[in-house]
């Protein structure tokens, strides 16, 4: 391994900005890199966050992660935080090319960072909040014992990523029941009569009910309305409220995100003029960012397929393109990347540039879980379409089922009933019950779910989960 | 993967929390190898080999779409129609919220590990020092402070300092010297000497069948090794019982097999002579196991009571297990002690029906704290 300074690092970074900035127009914000042990990056990995609170949650990650690490069976090589400067950690041993890639793909994000308008909502100043917690927890923690702190952690965390994303979903109108007056009601009198009644009867239990509204974000919910919690629990469910909702943007452009950091570090790299053994070193490396998964999709690989394919699109278009986009053959590649960089979220890329082409240079199929093992899959489709309608919608909500509040005084027995707004799936049965005691353990009363049994059938199932750890299905309403 | 210990672990960024998870899963691991301590690769792992043990219950729960019905995408070879294998694990990421948060950890385990799990919940209860004739045993008890020492007391030292400056008016610490130096010192102190002997006596009858056979011994062989691990100077007496009764050695009581009536009473008689003659309770804490399907001579019973009344008086503890595999059965012995010998005060009875039964068994019977309660 070739030996380095800091200094060495420092002019790595310094040239490298100079290509982002002046040749490729990424106006990349300060960034902060950090030369930094193993453990350190992996303890900060596991966390999400630097300095987060101590959580068994985090050390579950730590110990499987660097497990993994000191076995040989991979390895991170960059961290990178949303905060303003932006801070990155680099892995001490990585050789000098190692680093020079990581700085230059850090270019990449910190452009992400500071222009996508999605990661626009995002508190770059969390870091403050961060350590406060941190230090509440730990009080919490001293107080009411270490366990119970975690179990409700584990908790809040169950539901936590359960929070509105803008635009991502369309309310339903609550529709008002009304009387609705015909032609022949004077005949009618009593039945109309009885009509009025129930309608009557009806606003009224729509004006009762709590929320009005159907509620999108759970634990935010819970944390102001639930009846039977302590302070310092309250305090615990805004912690992870608040924390969760950095992550969030995060996850909604992953695939943009890490497309734009490998676009950033290949143009740089390319930009550097490496020594031959340093290029080879670096190609191999690159090779392992962007390689194919087998099984899953790397959001490396197929980011930066889409990002190229729109680069192309730019320059060399077919007629179709020519046809599809009227930007097509007539721009700078680099601007059409950097205006997609700005304003997409990884659904909107995907519905607009998840091409055959695309999924074809990405090697994509569709599969389905086999029928007698589910562990196993089949491949279903290479067809385009097939990739879209699975891929699409996984990455419009991000795997995250779409679960609402319709009633916090279910049944008048102040419980919590929630409904699944699902998409022909329903929800996985033994997941729903052993949330749903989580859930209940916040609300302190029974919760209940409505969703649908399954693809084939539409009929509706309930899943209920009590304080104590029970929980139940139902296929008739509680 | 260690989860007993801190194997593998940095010593700063990072140890607190995985040590802590380490913790929590230790608890559940405990939890489920209670409810397994009847399987075989348990039992037949011997001491030296390792065992392996899924641990439930360590879920990230979140609401996820039916695993059955969800498709998904990947990437790389294969035709349409092909089947490969299960679908690559997302990369571990804290707030993935792509992928189920399935966790099933599967620990393998020394069996000391097992043991040590499981039998930190147990002990002998009503253990008392017994005056034995050996009785020379000294334990080193560092609580004193002495000039001298292997071992420098500073909260003493500076003590002694603080003292000297303030004879000569100062009130201050410093100038620390020879004539402050104070030591950590330890004294012998006897040891108390807990002697005690175990009788197990089971049932080896034409009626107990295979089933409650294998229950039998499973609780004598967790006996066995919990005695043998936590309380190195108890003696273990084997008694195996039809009609009559006799003493047998440890493999003859877990291998042989026999038949014939039942005479519960054979085995307490036996009991008692043993204990007369080696095992005086002055100087031994003794306790008493049978085990037996319940399928007494019916005009023995009264004859049974009478015999453990009697040990009662002078037993830590005399308990009864009644195997019963599949449930049913109306002349059993539980129903006859339930009746007449509820409160008897230093006598417990159980049933079994099932593996799953066996722990709260031995937790019954080797109760910390050591109440004993009797449960039906």
């Amino acid at each position: 391994m070739t030996s380095y300074t800091l200094a060495d690092l420092q002019a790595v970074d310094e040239r490298c900005r100079e290509i982002a900035v002046g040749e490729l127009g990424l106006d990349v914000p300060e960034v902060i890199y950090h030369l930094v042990r193993p453990e350190e990056v992996y303890f900060a990995a596991a966390n999400g966050l630097p300095a987060r609170y101590s959580s068994a949650r985090w050390g579950a990650q730590f110990d499987a992660d660097y497990g993994r690490y000191q076995r040989g069976e991979g390895r991170v090589y960059e961290l990178i935080f949303n905060t303003r400067p932006v801070h990155a950690y680099l892995m001490e041993g990585n050789s000098l090319v190692a680093q020079t890639l990581v700085i230059a793909h850090c270019l990449g994000h910190g452009y992400v960072f500071e222009t996508n308008g999605w990661l626009g909502s995002v508190d770059r100043t969390i870091m403050p909040r961060v350590l406060s917690a941190a230090e509440r927890i730990a009080d919490y923690m001293a107080a009411h014992g270490r366990d119970r702190v975690e179990d409700f952690l584990d908790a809040c965390h169950a539901i936590a990523v359960h929070q509105p994303q803008a635009q991502l979903v369309r309310n339903a109108a609550v529709s008002e029941p009304e009387h609705r007056p015909g032609r022949y009601d004077d005949l009618f009198p009593d039945e109309v009569a009885a009509d009025r009644q129930r309608v009557a009867e009806e606003r009224d239990a729509l004006r009762r009910r709590f929320p009005r509204e159907p509620q999108q974000d759970l634990l935010g919910f819970i944390e102001h309305h639930a009846r039977a919690l302590d302070d310092w629990q309250r305090d615990v469910m805004s912690i992870v409220h608040s924390e969760q909702s950095y992550f969030l943007p995060q996850m909604r452009t992953k695939i943009l995100n890490e497309g734009a950091a490998v676009l950033a570090h290949q143009e740089i790299c390319q930009r550097l003029f490496l020594p031959a053994d340093q290029y080879w070193e670096y190609e191999q490396l690159n090779a392992g960012v962007v390689g194919a998964h087998a099984g899953r999709v790397n959001p490396y690989n197929l980011g930066i397929n889409i990002l190229r394919e729109i680069m192309r699109i730019a320059t060399e278009p077919d007629d179709e393109e020519r046809d599809r986009w009227s930007w097509a053959g007539s721009v700078d590649p680099y601007e059409q990347v950097r205006s997609v960089l700005r304003t997409y979220d990884d659904e909107a890329l995907l519905r607009e540039f998840l091409t055959p082409k695309v999924c074809t240079l990405s090697r994509l199929y569709a599969f389905e879980h086999d029928q007698q093992d589910s562990r196993w899959i089949r491949v279903s489709s290479r067809e385009a379409d097939a990739i879209r309608e699975v891929l699409i919608p996984q990455h419009a909500t991000f795997g995250i089922p779409h679960i609402e509040i319709v009633d916090a005084d279910y049944g008048g027995r102040g419980e919590l009933l929630l409904e699944h707004r699902h998409e022909s799936i329903g929800l996985d049965p033994e997941y729903a019950r052993g949330t749903l005691t989580q859930v209940a353990m916040l609300w302190g009363k029974p919760c209940t779910v409505k969703t649908i049994q399954g693809r084939d059938t539409d009929a509706p199932i309930w899943f209920t989960g009590h304080p104590d750890g029970r929980s139940e299905q139902l296929t008739k309403q509680p | 993967m260690g989860v007993v210990g801190d194997a593998g672990l940095p010593q700063d960024s990072g140890r607190r929390d995985a040590l802590h998870h380490r913790e929590r899963l230790r608890k559940k691991i405990t939890e489920q190898l209670k409810e397994r301590i009847g399987e075989e690769d348990i039992i037949a792992s011997g001491p030296e080999k390792r065992v392996r043990v899924p641990v439930k219950g360590t879920k990230r729960w979140q609401f996820i779409l039916d695993r059955g019905e969800r498709r998904g995408v990947g990437q790389g070879e294969g035709q349409p129609g092909d089947v490969l294998g299960p679908p690559g694990q997302g990369p571990a990421s804290g707030e993935a919220g792509t992928e189920p948060g399935e966790e099933l950890y599967e620990v393998w385990l020394d069996m000391d590990d097992v043991e040590e799990l499981l039998f930190a919940e147990l002990e002998l209860p009503r253990l008392k020092p017994k005056p034995g004739a050996d009785a020379e045993v000294t334990d080193a008890v560092y609580d004193d402070i002495a000039r001298q020492g292997p071992q420098l007391d500073k909260r003493a030292t500076l003590r002694e300092n603080l003292l000297r400056n303030a004879k000569r008016g100062e009130l201050r610490l410093g100038g620390i010297d020879k004539p402050d130096l104070r030591y950590l010192s330890y004294r012998e102190r006897p040891k108390p000497w807990h002697k005690a002997v175990i009788f197990l006596a089971m049932d080896v009858s034409g009626s107990m069948d295979v089933d409650r056979k294998r229950l039998a011994r499973l609780l004598f062989y967790w006996c066995v090794q919990f005695l043998r691990r936590r309380y190195t100077q108890t003696e273990i007496v084997f008694i195996a019982h039809t009609t009559e009764a006799r003493e047998v050695t440890e493999h003859e009581f877990f291998n042989r097999v026999e038949s014939g009536g039942t005479k519960v009473s054979s085995a307490f008689e036996a009991v008692a002579e043993i204990q007369r003659d080696r095992y005086p309770a002055e100087d031994w804490n003794v306790y008493v196991l049978h085990v037996s399907d319940g399928d007494n001579f019916a005009a023995d019973n009264q004859r049974t009571l009478e015999l453990i009344t009697r040990l009662t008086e002078i037993c830590a503890l005399v308990g009864y297990l009644e195997v019963n595999p599949g449930g049913g059965g109306r002349h059993k012995l539980s129903r006859f002690y339930e009746q007449e010998a509820q409160d008897l005060d230093g006598f417990v009875f159980a049933g079994a029906e099932d593996d799953r039964e066996l722990w709260p068994v031995l937790k019954q019977l080797f109760a910390k704290e050591g109440v004993v309660e009797a449960v039906r």
